[in-house]
């Protein structure tokens, strides 16, 4: 059902993308969304979360998880989503 | 502000209830009927959140169950028998609820302090409810036995905190099914257990310092619990509670049953309903047991598990097996119950691989900075992981010759095609988004209310659509790899993480196989886990208490706080076990902020 996963294009030109362009990018997204980290500490090693690790982990996300999924390919006649995969096989049974 | 959240929060639970109830029609015919117990009504279900009928039901449906046999003589401990020992003696009047009742409660005043493994105990009710019990003397199966209960279960009555900033102060009016279902069995609630805030990493406070211990290394805050559910496990490992429920959602069953020696069972996506627990992700959140044995693990499941209208998860499936009866001892437990040969154990590559031996790390570059979080320096700790791997494969190694011996066909398999790709740390956080759209409004209201865990709740709204559709279709693929490569060719599979059955939904069983002595100087267990095909828990559960029939790393008991080596400047002050949220009564480390792939959620 699935093909081989493709050369790493999305992983590689996501490392070309910059922490500036990174951070411009989760800041819109989380503006969107409402999200505002600006109540977190700036830089605070003590405190449960601070802006600078959250972003940190953000850009981290950002460079390794959509890639590596984009990369992943199917044939136009791959499985439907359903996300609830073993209740699709107890249905698939008649 | 934080009040409104929370009322919108469980006004969308009973809008997707509502949902629920009108789902079957588009699943097609209902033909999982068989649950071992009746199906209470869903919602809301008045006073106190408890049916009286409900309770019926369980008791006309599951009657007095064909409780195993004793295998061993009854400790006169009443703490120290399983849960199908005491509901055995409580059945035959010869052990009494409020005895049993009383001893918990006396084991939690006394250590809990020390194991921090309870958020509320509910000590006056539950001795009203063992009263109630021992005048009424029921005939429902778990009547008088008292049970710990993840704090993430609406508990009518009860706070139900999730150990969140978020439901601090949150009080359900009605019952998780999956709780009603055992309470309806005649349980007593004994109290909420400690858990990772809102399900993620082990146990600690919301702000990330650490709180349940394990009850094998209760002096050593290094030594992990397991999580989430970490005071579900310290509980029924330190002999506070009969069993207890967890969730799961990345091995947060599994995995503190590994850490703390119990048999701990993931069901199948849909097998135990979810309505009423506080969902950390909508597509892997699984309920389930954590419990001292397969005994008492599948006597806990066949109460918790079956259709409920409240959740369309849980409809449509296959019926509910004799979990009982699976577990019942005779000699052809190690055969397939259907196709009448031998077991077949699949083992996949890794599994019994030696581990390389360390690099020395070098000393410690700043030993006051580099022993936070830990009682050992850094040479020391890399020298006991070592350890720890060589042990553990050699208890694998142990664990296959002892089930081959009993009649198993050993397996060798190799991963299906996609397995290191799908089962990945990146395809493991399409989950992520699930868990941002549950919990958004409170992101926007205030992310410090996320504590230490609010990274992959941002993470998850940085995922596209277009990948978390991808992943999901992806989860199929993984899916059907694993029903061709792997369970075409065997019954039952090794697994070494709870991530990719976690991530298909298949369940999962971790029990005990071993021990071994690291640098706290005293045993701490080694865990094993194996997966099955969709609804075979009954298969999980009959070779592990076919197992357990012949090895005892089942029945040993942590040593008691009191009895072991503290660590310098640990205290253990009493407690007096009435109702309260645990406090700190030492000086915990930390945990860090992305740990959760090695903590479970």
């Amino acid at each position: 059902m699935a093909r081989r996963p493709s050369p790493p294009r999305s992983a590689a030109s996501s490392q070309e993308v910059t922490d500036e362009q990174l951070d411009a990018y989760i800041r819109t997204r989380l503006a969107l969304a409402g999200v505002d980290l600006s109540v977190l500490p700036d830089d605070d090693e003590d405190a449960p979360a601070d802006q600078r690790r959250i972003m940190a982990s953000a850009r981290r996300f950002l460079r390794s998880t959509p890639g590596a999924i984009a990369d992943f390919e199917f044939d136009p006649m791959g499985p439907a989503p359903a996300i609830y995969p073993a209740e699709v096989s107890a249905w698939n049974r008649g | 502000m934080g009040e409104l959240n929370r009322r919108r929060f469980l006004e969308r639970m009973t809008a997707l209830t509502a949902t629920a109830m009108a789902a079957p029609a588009t699943l097609g015919a209902v033909s999982g009927t068989g649950s071992g117990v009746g199906v209470r009504p869903p919602g809301r279900t008045g006073a106190g959140g408890r049916s009286g009928e409900g309770g019926r039901a369980v008791a006309g449906r599951l009657g007095e169950p064909d409780l195993p046999p004793a295998s061993r003589p009854q400790p006169a401990d009443p703490t120290e028998l399983t849960l199908a020992e005491a509901a055995r003696l409580l059945r035959d009047g010869d052990l009494g609820a409020v005895e049993l009742v009383e001893a918990y409660l006396a084991r939690i005043g006394r250590w809990d302090p020390r194991y921090q493994a309870f958020n509320t105990v509910v000590s006056v009710s539950a001795l009203e409810a063992a009263r109630a019990a021992d005048r009424t003397r029921g005939r429902a199966p778990l009547t008088g036995v008292p049970l710990a209960i993840k704090d993430n279960y609406f508990t009518a009555g009860v706070r139900t905190t999730a150990n969140s900033f978020i439901f601090e102060d949150f009080v359900p009016d009605f019952d998780a099914t999956s709780w009603a279902r055992l309470h309806d069995a005649g349980a007593i609630l004994l109290g909420k257990t400690q858990m990772g805030p809102l399900a993620t990493t082990a146990a600690s406070t919301p702000t990330g310092e650490r709180t349940t211990v394990n009850a094998w290394a209760p002096h050593h805050d290094d030594v992990s619990p397991g999580g989430s559910s970490s005071g579900s496990a310290t509980a029924v490992a330190a002999r506070m509670a009969a069993s207890s429920t967890g969730t799961q959602t990345g091995g947060s069953i599994t995995n503190p049953s590994n850490a703390q020696a119990l048999t701990g069972i993931k069901p199948t996506m849909g097998r135990v309903s979810l309505h009423g627990i506080l969902p950390l992700t909508y597509t892997r959140d699984h309920p389930g047991p954590l419990a001292r044995d397969a005994v008492d693990a599948a006597l806990m499941l066949q109460i918790m598990a079956g259709p409920d209208p409240a959740d369309p998860r849980s409809l449509g499936l296959p019926p509910v097996p004799d979990y009982l009866g699976a577990v019942r001892g005779d000699d052809a437990a190690l055969r397939h119950p259907e196709r009448g040969g031998a077991v077949r154990i699949g083992v996949l590559p890794g599994f019994l691989d030696e581990p390389e031996p360390p690099e020395d790390p070098g000393p410690d570059p700043d030993p006051d900075i580099d022993r936070i979080g830990s009682s050992f320096p850094r040479r020391e700790r890399t020298q006991a992981a070592y350890r720890r791997e060589v042990a553990t494969v050699e208890a694998r190694r142990r664990m296959l010759a002892t089930l081959e011996e009993m009649g198993a066909e050993i397996v060798e398999l190799d991963f299906p095609t996609h397995w290191e790709t799908l089962t990945s740390f990146n395809f493991n956080n399409v989950r992520l988004p699930e868990r941002s759209e549950i919990f958004l409004e409170h992101l926007r209201d205030d992310v410090r209310k996320f504590g230490v865990s609010l990274a992959p709740w941002i993470n998850g709204l940085l995922l596209p659509a277009a990948e978390y559709v991808r992943g999901s279709r992806a989860r199929l693929v993984l899916l059907r790899e694993v029903l061709d490569d792997v369970f075409g060719r065997c019954d039952l599979v090794t697994q070494t993480a709870p991530f990719p059955f976690d991530m298909v939904g298949l369940p999962l069983i971790g029990f005990p196989i071993g021990f071994e002595t690291g640098s706290t100087g005293y045993p701490r267990p080694i865990g094993g886990m194996f997966g099955a095909e969709p609804y075979a828990e009954h298969h999980l559960l009959a070779v592990i208490a076919a197992y357990q029939r012949a090895t005892d790393w089942h029945l040993r008991r942590p040593a008691d706080p009191g009895d072991l080596r503290p660590a310098d400047g640990d205290g253990d002050g009493p407690r007096d076990g009435s109702d309260r949220r645990g406090g700190r009564t030492r000086s915990p480390g930390r945990y860090d902020l992305f740990d959760v792939m090695e903590r479970g959620e």
